[in-house]
């Protein structure tokens, strides 16, 4: 394995009860990449992602993050594992009783020794670097779009100048121009921020405009990884109708 | 390695070399004020530097802003490209992290009006609600197959049967402890046998019904606003709206209605567990046997006594039950209002029932009841 692999999910099983999730998965993802994971509703993207950061415990198989086995290292190391990441869930899930520059500034409240001064400071930055205006910073989350509210969630996973960024669905339930301002926000930050991005999505178009490389969960397994013209030779009926949907629209 | 900075200063240029690893990780280390005033060109060198992230970016600008150098004059020389694309990032929205949002802190006086406005709001919204859900009542009445029967039986379930073991258990042991300290008194004027007279007339007319008010206020009514007010955040208080469906006909009512028909019966449940605890306490301690206790009961309970404590319920019911849909239904669309209002609803709640409680009990002293 190469040194500059930040992600490794070895031969991952998953199963709740008797429905079997994934049926040995495995897959990687380098420094400096940004990859998507596609696949059907219910193929087990949101599951596999809480399995590499460590929510959920996957039933066999072993998933290694900066080199260290999320599954197998003590609580003090899986934490400070996760302030090596940042997670966009896909709902935000930003503290509702907090506004929203606290929101941002929780992570640098818990895992840093700067002044509170210093860490509300450095919160409007990454508001201002998720794009959004310095006004937003005292909203209360529930008076916010649903566009503004990843945009405040992503601010959140910058907080600690994270090196690699797990996004869930980042631009669903987004209207097109927030979207695809979403997806380009997200590969600036990428190249400007040598940020690593892993990001689960339904949309095409921030496959063919952001990606590097995809890859596609189906029926428990990887069916196949690679660019996203890579990825339309492959002969499977759900990838076919997913690119043709595309097809049939711009016709 | 540690950040640092060395500043020198040349005729009329000031020359800032920067050095080592500038992240959030050693922002704390990061040397402050120790950039001279600028006299006038300034270059900034980054050839020495290790590591920078957004915070030892932000950290940089704010070392010049501090020093009074806008931070688009400098001359940034010898950035490597990832460094340099950083800091670019950074400084396009420097201005925007500076930008003064501290919160005014209100005054007393706004706050107080702020109490005072918010106290109106309810108030009014609470009318507001009580004069809707009569309309609705009242539809219902002329159109009684619209009744929501199946939620009006679940909720039934949920207030009434399972509520029972645990108001049998408070009551009976109320009933016991009260019969007891009375007997203790009652004992030593040898008047063991109005203890039953205590007892019955205690249990039935206020024991019971405040009780279990109480207990149904702080089980079904918290049960109830968080149910509603979770509804009402996932939006489906809305979709109900939008099927055509009324939420008062729907939730509303099914609720309030279960409320009015299980309290009455709880509180029966109270008065027969309140006196069994009270028989147990006279056979043991008073020596008067079940036989003798229901006797004596048969000849000082009077139906009167007993009817006024279930009459108490309804009202009871109906207040818990206003209270708690009202505050289900306005809770704000998070979680933290979810909590914030059941909190009220069992507060609300319990005061109500007891300033009723008192209201009954001069109303019916001075009607001679
Ligand atoms: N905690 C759980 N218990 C039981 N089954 C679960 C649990 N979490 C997920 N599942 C099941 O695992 C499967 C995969 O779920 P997952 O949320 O990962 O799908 P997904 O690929 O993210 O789908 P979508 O694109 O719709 O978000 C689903 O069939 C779901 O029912
Ligand atoms: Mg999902």
């Amino acid at each position: 394995m190469a040194d500059d692999t930040l992600i490794a999910v070895d031969n991952i099983v998953t199963r709740f009860g008797a429905n079997t999730i994934h049926d040995g998965v495995s897959m990687s993802v380098r420094r400096g990449e940004v990859v998507a994971l596609i696949g059907g509703s219910g193929t087990g993207k949101s599951v596999l992602l809480k399995e590499i950061i460590g929510l959920l415990r996957p039933t066999l198989g072993s998933v290694t993050l900066f080199g260290e086995s999320v599954w197998q290292v003590n609580d003090a190391a899986l934490r400070a594992l996760r302030q090596r990441f940042g997670m966009l869930f896909q709902d935000g899930a930003l503290f509702s009783s907090i506004n929203v520059a606290r929101n941002v500034a929780t992570p640098l409240f818990e895992h840093t020794h700067l002044s509170t001064a210093d860490c509300l400071q450095l919160a409007q930055l990454k508001l201002a670097l998720a794009g959004l205006p310095p006004s937003a910073a005292n909203k209360m989350p529930n008076a916010l779009s649903g566009g503004m509210r990843k945009r405040v969630a992503l601010a959140r996973a910058l907080a600690l100048d994270p090196e690699l960024l797990f996004l869930d669905e980042p631009t669903s339930g987004l209207d097109p121009i927030s979207a695809r301002a979403f997806d380009h926000l997200i590969r600036t930050l990428a190249d400007n921020l040598g940020l690593t991005v892993l990001l689960v999505t339904h949309d095409l178009d921030t496959l063919l405009s952001i990606i590097d490389r995809v890859i596609v969960l189906s029926n428990g397994k990887v069916l196949g990884s690679g660019t996203v013209a890579e990825i339309k030779q492959i002969d499977d009926d759900w990838l076919q109708a997913y690119f043709a949907a595309r097809a049939n629209t711009e016709k | 390695m540690l950040p640092s900075l060395h500043a020198s200063v040349t005729d009329t240029c000031l020359h800032l070399e920067i050095a080592g690893t500038w992240r959030l990780q050693t922002f704390k280390q990061i040397p402050r004020n120790a950039i001279p005033n600028a006299t006038s060109s300034v270059v900034v060198d980054g050839s020495a530097l290790t590591y920078l992230d957004t915070s030892g970016a932000w950290a940089l600008l704010r070392l010049l802003h501090e020093a009074g150098i806008a931070v688009d004059t400098p001359n940034y020389l010898n950035f490597s490209p990832t460094h340099s694309a950083i800091l670019d990032l950074v400084r396009q929205n420097f201005s925007a992290s500076l930008a003064d949002t501290a919160q005014t802190q209100r005054s007393l006086l706004a706050q107080l009006g702020r109490l005072v406005s918010t106290g109106v709001q309810r108030a009014h919204g609470l009318l507001a609600f009580v004069g809707v859900l009569s309309v609705e009542m009242l539809q219902l009445l002329r159109a009684p197959h619209r009744f929501r029967l199946r939620e009006f039986t679940n909720q039934v379930e949920v207030v009434l049967v399972y509520a029972v073991p645990l108001a049998f258990a408070m009551m009976f042991l109320l009933g016991l402890v009260f019969s007891y300290l009375l007997g203790i008194q009652a004992k030593q004027f040898g008047a063991n046998i109005f203890v039953v007279d205590g007892a019955a007339l205690a249990v039935c007319r206020e024991l019971a019904p405040v009780i279990v008010a109480i207990l149904v206020a702080g089980r079904s009514g918290a049960a109830i606003t968080a149910q509603l007010g979770t509804m009402k955040v996932y939006e489906e208080v809305d979709a109900i709206s939008i099927l055509g469906l009324s939420p008062y006909s729907v939730l509303v009512i099914p609720r309030i209605l279960a409320l009015l028909i299980a309290l009455p019966l709880l509180v029966f449940v109270g008065d027969v567990a309140g006196l069994l605890g009270s028989m147990l306490v006279a056979a043991h301690q008073l020596d008067i046997t079940p036989i003798s206790f229901i006797n004596r009961l048969d000849q000082v309970l009077d139906t009167k006594t007993v009817l006024i404590g279930l009459l108490k319920a309804p009202v009871f019911a109906i207040f818990i039950g206003v209270i708690a849909c009202y505050m289900g239904l306005n809770v704000a669309k998070d979680a933290r209002s979810i909590g914030v209002n059941t909190t009220a609803t069992v507060v609300q709640s319990i005061v109500v029932v007891i300033l009723l409680n008192a209201i009954f009990a001069i109303l019916l002293v001075e009607l001679d009841l």
